[in-house]
C-alpha cells in the first residue's frame, strides 16, 4: 500500500530543506472525482497531495514544461524538480533522460506503485455508475477499486474500471525512482501486452483501411494528442509550418515552393499524414501512458498506432521503451539480425 | 461470357502507376545509371530522387509521396555492410521496417511500399525490381487511400 501521509511528509521535507525547487503531483480536483495535476512550491501545500486511481495525467509533461521555462529564465534555479511518478510516468522520464532532454540530477522521482492495478477509465466508471456521480475512487488491493457514489461504497473488480492501457501494462510500478512508495508489482495478468494492436491487425486490409479512414475522417485536428504528449516537446512541430509566415513581401514562388508536409485542412489524407507522422516520431519513444487517446475529443484509438510500433520494437528488435535510459534509443541503434527479408 | 475478373484487370491496365524511387547516390542511383547505359528496357514509371543515403530518408518523405499521389514508393540503397557512411542503411532498415508495418497497419496495400538493396553494379537487378514493382502496382490500380483529396 502506498502511504499517502508518508508521501506528503517527504514532499514537505524536500521543499522545506530546499532539495527541490518545486514538486509536481496530484491534488483533489474541483470538477468531479478526478484528481488534477498540481505544482507545489511551499511545504504547507504538501498536505494537498493525493494518490488514488483517478490520478490519470502523465506528469512527465509538466517536467517538459518546467524545463522549457527554465531554459527561458534569466536566472535558472539549478535545483531539481520533484515529481510524483507512477509506472508510465517514470518510463516517460526515462525516455526524456535517454534523449538528454534534462539530466538525471535535474529531477527527483517520488515513485508510487499502482498497487497491482492501475488508474481508471472515467468513461468506464460513468457507464458503470449509470449516471450517478462518483465522489471517491480508492485502491482496494489487487481485487479492485472502492467506489463511493451517492453515499454508498461498492467494491468494483479492477478489470471493469481499469483504463485499457493499464490492462495491458507490463510494469505497474516505477522502475526509475529516487524513493518508492508501495510494492513492486510486475505480474498482474489482466490482459496480455499489445492485445488491442494484435486484434486490430488481424482484420483484412480493406477492413483496416475502412476503420482508419473513419477515424481519420473524424479527426478535427485540435492537436490535443500532441499537446498532452510528454514526448512531443519540439518547439516547432513538423506538421505546422509556423516559421514560414506569409508576409506582404512573400512572393508567389516562395509560397509555391515551400515544403508543406501536410495541409492544415481536416480531411482524411491530411489527418492520416499527421497521425502517421506522430506515430512514427513516437516509435521507440511512446511509453503507452494513453494520454493521447484519453484527451481525444472524437475518440480516435490513437494508442493502437503507437502500441503497434512498440510491439514491433519489442518483437523484432527486443527493445523495451523506458527500460534503461543509458541504452541507445531504438532508431539510433541496429543489430545485424534485424529483419531483412522484407527488402529485395 | 465476359469474365468480371478479366474486365477489372483490363480497367486497371489503363492506369499507369507512378513510382517515387528514393535512390542512394552511392549505389542504387549508379545502379539505375548502369541499367540505362546498358540499354536495359524497363518500365519508365519510376521517378528517381537521388538521396545521400537511405539513412537520410525521413518517414515524412514516404508519407508525403503517397500524399502527393504516388502509387508506390521504392527506397533503394547499398547492401548491408556496404554503406558509404558505415551504418546508414542499417538504421534505414530498422526505421523503414517500422514505416512499412505502420502503413500496413492502417490498411494501405502492402505492395505499395518497397525497399531494395541495389549496388552500383546491379543495373539488371534495378531494372527487374522496377519492372516487378510496376507490375504489382498495375494490378492494384491507383492509390487513393493516402492521396490528398482537396
Amino acid at each position: 500500500m502506498v502511504n499517502v501521509d508518508e508521501l506528503r511528509s517527504l514532499a514537505a521535507e524536500l521543499l522545506e530543506q530546499g532539495q527541490v525547487r518545486s514538486l509536481i503531483g496530484y491534488r483533489r480536483g474541483t470538477a468531479g472525482v478526478l484528481a488534477e495535476p498540481c505544482t507545489i512550491a511551499a511545504p504547507g501545500e504538501a498536505e494537498t497531495l493525493v494518490w488514488d486511481p483517478t490520478c490519470l495525467n502523465n506528469l512527465a509533461l509538466f517536467l517538459v514544461e518546467e524545463r522549457k521555462q527554465q531554459a527561458a529564465a534569466s536566472a535558472p534555479d539549478k535545483r531539481p524538480v520533484g515529481v510524483v511518478a507512477k509506472g508510465c510516468d517514470s518510463r516517460a522520464v526515462s525516455v526524456l533522460l535517454q534523449e538528454n532532454y534534462f539530466k538525471r540530477e535535474d529531477v527527483f522521482i517520488l515513485g508510487v506503485s499502482c498497487e497491482g492495478t492501475g488508474v481508471i477509465d472515467p468513461r468506464k466508471l460513468s457507464a458503470r455508475l449509470k449516471g450517478r456521480w462518483p465522489t471517491r475512487v480508492e485502491f482496494a488491493g489487487e481485487d479492485g477499486f472502492k467506489v463511493s457514489a451517492g453515499g454508498d461504497e461498492t467494491l468494483v473488480p479492477a478489470r471493469e474500471l481499469l483504463a485499457d492501457r493499464c490492462l495491458e501494462c507490463r510494469e505497474a510500478s516505477p522502475r526509475l525512482n529516487d524513493v518508492l512508495f508501495g510494492e513492486v508489482v510486475t505480474e498482474r495478468g489482466f490482459d496480455e501486452p499489445f492485445r488491442a494492436a494484435k486484434a486490430a491487425q488481424e482484420a483484412t486490409e480493406d477492413a483496416r483501411w475502412a476503420t482508419w479512414e473513419r477515424h481519420f475522417d473524424r479527426c478535427v485536428r485540435c492537436f490535443a494528442c500532441r499537446a498532452v504528449c510528454p514526448m512531443c516537446y519540439c518547439p516547432e512541430c513538423v506538421v505546422d509550418s509556423t516559421t514560414f509566415v506569409n508576409t506582404p513581401g512573400t512572393s508567389a514562388e516562395e509560397k509555391a515552393t515551400r515544403i508543406r508536409w501536410c495541409e492544415r485542412s481536416a480531411n482524411v489524407s491530411e489527418s492520416a499524414v499527421y497521425h502517421l507522422t506522430r506515430a512514427i516520431h513516437l516509435a521507440g519513444r511512446c511509453i503507452d501512458c494513453g494520454e493521447c487517446e484519453r484527451v481525444c475529443p472524437v475518440n480516435i484509438p490513437l494508442r493502437l498506432l503507437n502500441t503497434k510500433l512498440e510491439m514491433e520494437a519489442f518483437q523484432q528488435f527486443e527493445y523495451e521503451v523506458g527500460r534503461d535510459f543509458e541504452r541507445p534509443s531504438l532508431l539510433s541503434s541496429f543489430r545485424d539480425e534485424d529483419p531483412n527479408s522484407f527488402i529485395r | 461470357m465476359p469474365n468480371p475478373l478479366h474486365s477489372n484487370a483490363s480497367e486497371a491496365q489503363e492506369h499507369e502507376p507512378r513510382v517515387v524511387a528514393f535512390l542512394c547516390k552511392w549505389c542504387s542511383s549508379a545502379g539505375s545509371d548502369l541499367a540505362g547505359v546498358s540499354r536495359i528496357q524497363y518500365s519508365a514509371n519510376a521517378t528517381p530522387i537521388t538521396i545521400p543515403c537511405t539513412g537520410s530518408v525521413s518517414p515524412m518523405y514516404i508519407l508525403a509521396a503517397f500524399n502527393k499521389g504516388a502509387d508506390g514508393v521504392l527506397v533503394s540503397g547499398c547492401h548491408p555492410g556496404d554503406c558509404h557512411y558505415m551504418e546508414g542503411n542499417y538504421l534505414a532498415r530498422r526505421k523503414l521496417y517500422l514505416v512499412q508495418q505502420l502503413l500496413r497497419f492502417i490498411g494501405l496495400e502492402a505492395d505499395r511500399f518497397r525497399m531494395s538493396w541495389v549496388s552500383a553494379a546491379e543495373g539488371a537487378k534495378f531494372a527487374e525490381i522496377v519492372d516487378e514493382f510496376v507490375g504489382d502496382l498495375r494490378a492494384l490500380g491507383p492509390q487513393n487511400r493516402l492521396k490528398a483529396r482537396h
